[in-house]
C-alpha cells in the first residue's frame, strides 16, 4: 500500500520535473525581470547609461573629426567632375608636384572614348593684406567656358566673373582672414592686382583655402610655362568604360599616372591612413573612448550584481540556471547598449550640427548610425562578462547563511 | 530512519555526513545522519546554533552536496545527481521559505510569485492569475502590486510562503521562517504555512530554534553536534 502511494507520488513529481518552459518564454521572463531590476536602482541605471553614452559620443566625435579630415583631403577630387585624372607619377595626394606636359592633354583629347579633356592648374598663392601681412591660399586655375574642376558651391557672384582678366573667387569662410574681403575688394595675389568676383562656401581643405582663377590668369599668377600644367582632367564619353579608356590613355602617356576618380580618391585615403600617423592616432583615440565606456559599463554591471548578490543567490536557489541569469544580463546589456546609443547618437548629431563649419565638420555617414548600436550592444555584452563570472561562482546555498 | 505514520517516506536520508574544509581545519557539520519525512508531514528540525540544521536543510534543498551518504527525494537520488540537473530539481520539486524573506526587491508581490511559475513553464497571464490567487490564500490579496519595501515583515513572509507554495511543489523547506518576525506574527505565519501545505499536499521541513512554534509540528527532530539526538511527536 505504502509502495503504491510512493509510486503515485513519484509519478506526479516526474510530471513536474519534466515540464520545461520554451526558450521564448524563458527569454520573456528574463527580459521582464532584467528590466525591472535595471530600473529599480535608478542611480546605477543612470551611471551605466552614462558610460554607454560617453563611449558613443567620444568614439563618434573622434570618428567624425577623422572622416571630416579625410573628406577635406578628397573633396576636390570628388567634386571636380572628371572621370579620369592624368597626374604626375609620384602623386599621393592632391598637391602640385612635378608638372604635367601639355602634350598629355592633346593625347587625351585624341584618345578614343574621351569626351573632353581640360588642364587644371594648382599652386600656392600669397594674398597681401591691407594690414601689411599676407595669407596663403591655394590657387586653382580652370578653363572657361566649361569650368571643369570648379569653382562650385558659389554663394556670391558668378563663375562667369572669372572671364575678366584679373578676377578670382575666394572662400567665404576665409573673408576675415584675408583682410575683410567683399565683392569687388582688391588684393594683391602673388604680386598681381586681383579683384574679388565671388565666394564659395566650404572649399577649405586641410591646407590653404581654394581660390579660383581662370586658367590663363592662374598661369600668370603661378608663373607656369604654357607647355605645362598640374593635372589633366578627362571626361569619358557616354557608353564607354572609364577603366578601359584609362588603360588606353595610360598606354599613350606612360610618363604619368592615369587614375579614375574613385582610384585617385582611394589612393589619397590610403596614403593618409598608412603613410601618415592620422589613421593610427584616430583609431587609438576612438578605441580609447570605447575602452572608457567598456570599463564604466563593466564596473557598473558588476557592482549591480554585487549589490544584489542575495537576489541572484535566491534566483539560483529557486531553480534559475546560469544560462537564465546570463540571459538576464544579456537583456540588460542589450538595453543599455541600445538606449545609450540612441541618446549618444542624438547628442553627437546635435554637436555635429552645432559645429558645422567649413573649418571643422563632423562627418557622420549613415553607416556610423547603423553600426554604433550594434557595436555598443556587443561592447555591453562584453562588459557583462565580469558580472557573469561573479554569478557563475555564486553558490545558491548562500541564501541559507 | 524513523517513519512514525503509515504514509510513505518521500525524503530519505541515509548515513549523511558533511565535512567543511580539510586537514587540520576540517569541520564535520553532519555525522552519519538518518532521516525520513513522510508525504504531507510537517517536520521541524530544531537544535542550537551550529548543530547542523541549516546544513541539513541545504542538502535537502539540493543547494549543497553531502560528503557521504544518500539523499532520496521523491524517488530521486539527488546526492549523485549531476550539477546541471540540480536547478531543475529545485525548481520542480521544492519550494523555499527563507529567514530573510529573499523577495526580489524590484518585483511586486504578485510578480515575485509569478516568476517561479514562469520559470516552470507557465504562461505569464496564467502565472499572474495564480499569483493573485495565492496572495488571496495567504490573506493579502490587496497587496498584489506592492513592492516588498512597502510590505511589513509578516506580509513579506506571507508573500514568500505564497511563492514557495505556488505551483504546488511536493516539498517545502523553510529556514527559520519566524526569525525576523514578532512572536504573534511568527505563530500566525507558521500556522498559515502548515494549513496551506496540508491543503496543497506538500511535505514541509522547517528549521527553527523558536520553541513557540514547536507545538505546530507533526514531529520534531533535535540535532546536536551534527547528530540526531532525539525525535519527538
Amino acid at each position: 500500500m505504502k509502495n503504491q502511494q510512493l509510486s503515485n507520488l513519484v509519478g506526479a513529481t516526474d510530471a513536474l520535473a519534466t515540464h520545461r518552459p520554451t526558450r521564448i518564454l524563458r527569454l520573456r521572463t528574463m527580459l521582464h525581470v532584467g528590466t525591472k531590476m535595471m530600473f529599480h536602482d535608478k542611480l546605477k541605471f543612470a551611471g551605466t547609461l552614462f558610460g554607454v553614452f560617453f563611449a558613443v559620443v567620444l568614439a563618434n566625435q573622434q570618428l567624425g573629426v577623422f572622416l571630416g579630415l579625410l573628406s577635406k583631403n578628397t573633396m576636390f577630387i570628388d567634386n571636380a567632375g572628371a572621370d579620369l585624372w592624368i597626374v604626375p607619377a609620384s602623386t599621393q595626394t592632391l598637391q602640385p608636384g612635378k608638372p604635367v606636359a601639355m602634350a598629355s592633354l592633346y593625347e587625351a583629347r585624341t584618345t578614343p572614348g574621351v569626351a573632353w579633356a581640360e588642364p587644371l592648374l594648382f599652386g600656392g598663392g600669397s594674398v597681401s593684406l591691407p594690414s601689411g601681412g599676407s595669407e596663403q591660399v591655394t590657387i586653382v586655375g580652370t578653363k572657361a567656358p566649361y569650368w571643369h574642376g570648379g569653382p562650385w558651391n558659389i554663394v556670391a557672384g558668378s563663375v562667369d566673373a572669372l572671364r575678366n582678366p584679373d578676377v578670382m573667387i575666394f572662400e567665404d569662410s576665409e573673408r576675415d582672414k584675408l583682410g575683410g574681403l567683399n565683392m569687388g575688394s582688391v588684393r594683391e595675389v602673388n604680386g598681381h592686382r586681383t579683384v574679388v568676383g565671388g565666394f564659395t562656401w566650404g572649399l577649405l581643405p586641410f591646407a590653404p583655402s581654394y581660390s579660383f582663377a581662370e586658367y590663363d590668369y592662374a598661369r600668370v599668377l603661378l608663373g607656369t610655362p604654357s607647355d605645362q600644367t598640374s593635372f589633366v582632367l578627362v571626361g569619358v564619353a557616354p557608353g564607354n568604360n572609364p577603366d578601359s579608356v584609362a588603360a588606353t590613355l595610360q598606354a599613350r602617356t606612360p610618363d604619368y599616372l592615369v587614375l579614375s576618380t574613385p582610384a585617385f580618391h582611394n589612393r589619397v585615403l590610403r596614403y593618409l591612413l598608412v603613410s601618415t600617423g592620422i589613421g593610427a592616432t584616430t583609431a587609438m583615440s576612438t578605441a580609447f573612448g570605447l575602452i572608457v565606456g567598456l570599463v564604466i559599463v563593466s564596473l557598473s554591471m558588476f557592482s549591480a550584481v554585487v549589490d544584489n548578490i542575495r537576489e541572484f543567490g535566491t534566483l539560483k536557489a529557486i531553480g534559475c540556471r546560469n544560462e537564465d541569469l546570463a540571459l538576464l544580463l544579456l537583456v540588460q546589456s542589450a538595453f543599455y547598449g541600445l538606449l545609450g546609443s540612441l541618446i549618444g547618437l542624438t547628442q553627437i548629431s546635435a554637436i555635429a550640427g552645432f559645429m558645422r563649419s567649413p573649418k571643422l565638420a563632423l562627418v557622420l555617414p549613415w553607416q556610423t548610425y547603423a553600426c554604433t548600436p550594434l557595436l555598443m550592444v556587443l561592447l555591453c555584452g562584453l562588459a557583462s562578462l565580469l558580472a557573469l563570472s561573479r554569478i557563475r561562482k555564486l553558490e545558491p546555498g548562500m541564501v541559507f547563511r | 530512519m524513523k517513519n512514525t505514520n503509515e504514509r510513505p517516506c518521500v525524503i530519505n536520508v541515509n548515513g549523511l555526513s558533511k565535512v567543511y574544509g580539510w586537514g587540520a581545519v576540517a569541520f564535520e557539520a553532519l555525522k552519519d545522519v538518518d532521516f525520513c519525512a513522510a508525504a504531507g508531514e510537517f517536520v521541524m528540525i530544531s537544535g542550537p546554533s551550529g548543530s547542523g540544521k541549516t546544513t541539513l536543510l541545504s542538502i535537502l534543498g539540493c543547494v549543497l552536496r553531502p560528503t557521504t551518504g544518500n539523499v532520496t527525494i521523491f524517488g530521486r537520488n539527488v546526492s549523485n545527481a549531476r550539477e546541471n540537473e540540480l536547478p531543475s530539481l529545485r525548481l520542480s520539486l521544492i519550494g523555499f521559505v527563507f529567514q530573510g524573506f529573499n523577495l526580489i526587491a524590484s518585483l511586486s508581490a504578485s510578480e515575485n510569485i509569478a516568476l517561479i511559475l514562469e520559470l516552470r513553464g507557465w504562461e505569464p497571464k496564467n502565472a499572474q492569475g495564480e499569483a493573485a490567487k495565492m496572495l488571496a490564500e495567504v490573506g493579502i490579496a490587496e497587496k498584489v502590486d506592492s513592492l516588498p519595501r512597502d510590505l511589513s515583515g509578516g506580509q513579506r513572509q506571507r508573500v514568500a510562503i505564497a511563492r514557495a507554495l505556488a505551483g504546488h511543489p511536493p516539498l517545502l523547506l523553510a529556514d527559520e521562517p519566524t526569525a525576523n518576525l514578532d512572536g504573534q506574527t511568527g505563530l500566525q505565519v507558521t500556522e498559515l504555512l502548515k494549513d496551506l501545505a496540508r491543503i496543497h499536499g506538500s511535505t514541509v521541513v522547517v528549521v527553527t530554534h523558536d520553541p513557540r512554534i514547536h507545538n505546530l509540528a507533526d514531529r520534531i527532530v533535535n540535532l546536536e553536534d551534527g547528530q540526531i539526538k532525539k525525535e519527538s511527536l
